[in-house]
């Protein structure tokens, strides 16, 4: 274990860590552009130099691995100036493109150039090696290789994450730029992320070009709710809308994002989302809806039952449960979910597309209720009169559904999730606009914060059970999603 | 794809692939091989060397790109590689350069109408020492000045250089 002295502070090190690495674990920052933690070290950037005592030459700090001894410096008239020289030759050929470039406010030449430049360019704007902009590369990415400073971290995600090497450097020296195969899209199911690790405006998001200002945006962490992995994430919202959703990198469970979670918070925004009630195939507001919903329930009391869902919150199961049990006052109800779990693709994608299925598992243990299976067949039988349950959970029973004459009333944040037949649907507040506990198929619990709130009136789905229940006659006294997970040990 | 490499061609790479410790190590040889068959790299040459070293394509094509040795398109019956490299630069390599764009009345990377000569900039070619330097296929052509162009060019119309 080398001990190292870095700006006369010193450090005790593993063997095998970097001059970068160290530093960062003293608070001392070095920039970087080619480096990524995640990546392999490239070392072709040049702006990580340090000075480290007896060496001849300043060194890479993201490459080179401490050594006993070696005493560091980072802030020496030496590295400053090596510095300020790194950025003068990346800017030679770099484009006055701030002003219309979506990386401004968040790009690594700006932010270096303040911090560590603040020289003016000797070279003449005419002089600049012009290269092909605004080139949209697969469905999420454009391509501007003018901003490129070729630290090529793009093409080592492509080939070691995803393995798929759509990317290389072409040609040499000034004439190099990034480019794929003739004809091809980059489209590997992870290539958002190279929005975000692409240090300038080279890569940039399609999706989120040019729609917002980054220093306008305010940032929430939270969970994606795309799949069981249940990858931690940071919203960027302004003024009640989401704009992105970027990795809020965890040893745990990701550093990267799959880019179907990623686009998911578009559901919110889509012109489909619900705000009002649908009764077969028209839209009615929401009181009516529920007061609808509420006197079908009554009517078919005795052969009422309710299932939950592996898409729902904790939280909104739990509320499921105390409807069925102490309001519809039925034993025929379903917390049974078994998908297997496990990652798909080696990466991010999990093979359960369903977010909480290790979540319901809890609210099952409380309440118990019947199988999967059972339900089937008692709802195949025509003995279930009327199903209530959430959209997507309702396809799960579309077989044993079809010619039984159950009438299925859902909840549904989207009129696309509305399965085919449904007799009402209910809008309910989807996953960035209420909070809600989840658990991934690590078995890890992960809560969610709103970055948004729901459109007027539309509720949290537990609110929306315990209006249901009122209307019915039986209160739950639900006032919270706390109020829903009392009993149930998770 | 329409293109194949053809038996013979695996048989020889298959030899030189055995050279180095690791497949992938004989892209450069077998790059150099598949030019001489054709004269030049195709892309679906590319694609099929990536598929036969097990390497992805744009590993395939940046190599390519890299060295100026390797053509993309069918050139010209005399390859003309004009050094623009520091010490060629300081020496005129740019005036050669436009000179033999203007007389042959064709652009960088063009090649003239009778399939007679193909014209290119290219790195250092290694011979600093005699600046400026022009390659015309494999021969080097060294201490160029605007006259011994103008005859060079000559003497290569009316085939009194190049063996081949
Ligand atoms: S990449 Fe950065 S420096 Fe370049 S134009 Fe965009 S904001 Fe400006
Ligand atoms: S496109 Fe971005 S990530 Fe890729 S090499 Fe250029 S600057 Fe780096
Ligand atoms: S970060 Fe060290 S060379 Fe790029
Ligand atoms: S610079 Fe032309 S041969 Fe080296």
């Amino acid at each position: 274990m080398p001990t190292i002295t870095i700006d006369g502070k010193s450090i005790e090190v593993e063997k095998g860590t970097t001059l970068l690495a160290a530093a960062q674990k003293l608070g001392i920052y070095i920039p970087r552009y080619c480096y990524h933690p995640k990546l392999s070290i490239s070392g072709n950037c040049r702006m990580c130099l340090v000075e480290v005592e007896k060496a001849p030459k300043l060194l890479t700090a993201c490459s080179t691995e401490a050594a006993e001894g070696m005493v560091v410096r980072t802030t020496s008239d030496k590295v400053k100036a090596a510095r300020r020289d790194v950025l003068e030759y990346l800017l030679i050929n770099h484009p006055l493109d701030c002003p219309i470039c979506d990386q401004a406010g968040e790009c690594g030449l700006q932010d270096y150039y303040m911090d560590y430049s603040l020289a003016r360019s000797r070279f003449s704007m005419a002089d600049k090696v012009r290269r092909e902009k605004r080139r949209p590369i697969g469905p999420n990415l454009v391509l501007d290789n003018e901003r490129c400073i070729l630290c090529t971290r793009c093409v080592r995600f492509c080939s070691e994450v995803t393995k798929t090497s759509e990317l290389e450097v072409m040609n040499r020296g000034d004439h190099s730029y990034i480019d794929l195969k003739e004809g091809k899209a980059l489209d590997n199911g992870y290539s958002l992320n190279i929005a975000d690790i692409c240090p300038v405006g080279a890569f940039t998001s399609r999706d989120f070009r040019f729609k917002q200002r980054v220093w306008f945006l305010k940032r929430t962490k939270t969970v994606c709710l795309g799949c069981a992995t249940g990858c931690l994430v940071e919203a960027h919202h302004n003024e009640n809308v989401i704009y992105r959703l970027v990795p809020d990198p965890n040893p745990e469970t990701n550093t990267w994002l799959c880019d179907h979670g990623r686009l998911t918070y578009k559901a919110l925004q889509a012109g489909d989302r619900l705000k009002k009630g649908v009764i077969k195939n028209g839209l009615i507001e929401l009181e009516p809806a529920l007061r609808e919903a509420a006197t079908r329930i009554d009517e078919a009391r005795g052969a009422v039952a309710v299932m939950g869902s592996p898409w729902l919150s904790i939280e909104d199961n739990a509320a499921l449960a105390r409807l069925a049990r102490d309001s519809v006052k039925t034993g025929d109800y379903c917390f049974d979910f078994n998908f297997e779990q496990g990652i798909k693709d080696g990466i991010l994608i999990n093979k359960d597309q369903a977010p909480n299925t290790a979540g319901v598992r809890p609210v099952k243990a409380a309440y118990g209720g019947i199988s999967m299976g059972e339900l089937a067949g008692r709802i195949a039988s025509g003995k279930i009169k009327l199903l209530l349950t959430e959209a997507r959970a309702a396809a799960l029973l579309k077989d044993a559904l079809k010619d039984s004459g159950t009438r299925v009333v859902v909840f549904a944040a989207n009129r696309g999730e509305i399965p085919a037949g449904a007799y009402a649907t209910l809008p309910y507040a989807a996953y960035f606009e209420t909070p809600g506990t989840f658990i991934n198929y690590q078995g890890l619990r992960r809560r969610t914060t709103p970055p948004v709130a729901a459109p007027e009136g539309v509720k949290p789905l537990w609110d929306v059970v315990n209006k249901l229940a009122s209307y019915s006659g039986a209160s739950l006294g639900l006032d919270s999603g706390d109020d829903a997970l009392k009993g149930i040990s998770f | 794809m329409a293109f194949k490499l053809s038996e013979e061609f695996k048989a020889k790479a298959d030899k030189i692939c055995a050279r180095y410790p690791r497949r992938d190590a004989a892209l450069i040889p077998l790059l150099l091989e598949l030019q001489k068959e054709t004269g030049y790299v195709a892309e679906e040459g590319m694609d099929a060397l990536a598929a036969f070293l097990g390497l992805p394509y744009s590993r395939v094509k940046a190599v390519v790109t890299f060295y100026t040795m390797f053509n993309r398109e069918p050139s010209g019956k005399y390859h003309l590689q004009v050094c623009r490299n520091i010490s060629c630069h300081m020496a005129g390599a740019e005036g050669l350069l436009a000179r033999l764009s203007s007389k042959l009345g064709i652009a960088e990377g063009e090649t003239t109408k009778d399939g007679l000569f193909t014209l290119s900039a290219v790195e250092c070619l290694g011979a600093c020492g005699s600046a400026p330097v022009m390659q015309v296929n494999e021969k080097y052509f060294e201490n160029l000045t605007g006259e011994k162009l103008d005859a060079l060019l000559d003497d290569l119309r009316h085939n009194r250089v190049m063996p081949r």
